[in-house]
């Protein structure tokens, strides 16, 4: 998994599938650029913890940062920041809804590589599913996960939640980096742009958002954050139709003006 | 790509010829001790290089099991070294012994036998796990 970030004065996509939908940036500035990595230090499950295991027993976190032999954490973790001053103290990628115009662009790389990795977006709302939905996946499923990492996009005012798995018999010491791109963002304004770039004239750097059920968390975040809930991805031979909804839409979006 | 390597370590005094016995394993990516090293389903445990070190006769054997789940898994032999005189042993493998985890309870363990007599015998492996061929 290489770290592959929008430069300056890129375009960037944040696909989302549910709704054949996508939100389309204009990336004005990186604001971390020339320090994009955080060694974080060991995964944030404190001693005592008692975590479920894959074999349908339980096991207890016997000292700050081990995952043990067997165990994944069924609800998601947040990291707490190790600096001061952030927005909020438990949660170091969350974003309030009036810091709109920054979107973190996230890689996390778990040690030890083996392990499973999934998100939840929001907390407690698994993500990876099968046949429509039918079957909800994840770290304490056969599959629905990575591993050693994952790349994410934190829209602001949504928490997400990662989930972890190790299916060795090892009680494992783990380790987090980052390496983020914390973006300054603003959406272009004209449509017929919006189409080039979503029918892939336009150059831009695609990432989806981690999700495949949206919960209302999600929709109340896109329309409290940026105005609309993405724009909707059309075939190429139907520019009329989606460039006049993108007016519509365009006139609802609480961000930027670019583009 | 997943890949992960890491160097386990075990030590061990036999008291006579003729014993033989699993390393209780160390590690610094692990907490405490562990006798075997189960092999994630769809990965590969891969043992690079053993470092051997002690008394003259001792073998240090790679051992596996299809299924660690078992109430008595059986292991068999994978790879084996052999400490002909006192002193140490270093052997790099530009390929590697290596487990595939077909079910998910595979496991490879580090074991010796055919000491020559009492004194303390050492064994180091990189071991690595991996999705990667």
């Amino acid at each position: 998994m290489e770290a592959r970030f929008a430069r300056e004065g890129d375009y960037l996509t944040v696909y989302i599938s549910p709704t054949n939908s996508a939100l389309v940036f204009w990336v004005k500035s990186v604001a971390n650029r020339g320090y994009s990595a955080i060694d974080y230090g060991p995964l944030p499950i404190s001693a005592g913890t008692a975590l479920p295991t894959l074999d349908g027993g339980s096991a207890t976190v016997p000292e700050d940062g081990v995952l043990p032999a067997r165990a994944y954490t069924a609800t998601g973790i947040q990291f707490p920041s190790p600096v001061p001053n952030v927005y909020t103290s438990s949660d170091m990628w969350y974003l309030s809804e009036d810091m709109r115009d920054r979107l973190f662009h996230v890689f996390q790389r778990v040690t030890p590589a083996w392990l499973r990795v999934d998100v939840q977006v929001p907390t407690g709302v698994t993500q990876a599913r099968f046949q429509a939905g039918r079957a909800t996946l994840g770290v304490d499923r056969a599959f629905g996960f990575s591993r050693g990492g994952i790349e994410v996009v934190h829209i602001p005012k949504l928490s997400y939640g990662y989930r972890y798995a190790n299916e060795t018999n090892l009680d494992v010491r783990t380790f987090v980096r980052f390496e983020y791109a914390e973006y300054v963002v603003e959406v272009p304004r004209n449509p017929r742009l919006v189409f080039e770039i979503l029918t892939r004239r336009v150059p831009s750097l695609w990432v989806s958002l981690p999700v495949s059920v949206m919960d209302s968390a999600v929709e109340r975040a896109l329309d409290d954050v940026y105005g609309f809930r993405g724009f909707r991805v059309y075939r190429e031979d139907e520019a009329q139709k989606a460039i006049k909804e993108y007016e519509e839409t365009l006139k609802r979006v609480k961000l930027g003006g670019g583009g | 790509m997943a890949r992960e390597l890491f160097t386990v370590y075990g030590s061990a005094s036999p008291t006579a010829s003729g014993q033989s016995g699993d390393f209780a394993l160390t590690s610094p990516l692990v907490r405490g001790s562990f006798a075997y090293i189960r092999v994630p389903k769809g990965m590969r445990l891969k043992v690079w290089a053993k470092r051997l070190s002690g008394t003259a006769g001792f073998t240090l054997l790679v051992q596996y099991t299809p299924d660690v789940t078992a109430s008595s898994p059986t292991w068999a032999v994978l790879d084996a070294e052999h400490l002909a005189s006192a002193g140490s042993l270093e052997l790099e493998k530009r390929r590697p012994a290596a487990v595939f985890g077909l079910t998910g309870n595979e496991a490879v363990k580090l074991s010796y036998a055919n000491t020559t007599g009492a004194g303390t015998i050492y064994a180091a492996a990189e071991v690595e796990v991996t999705d990667e061929e």
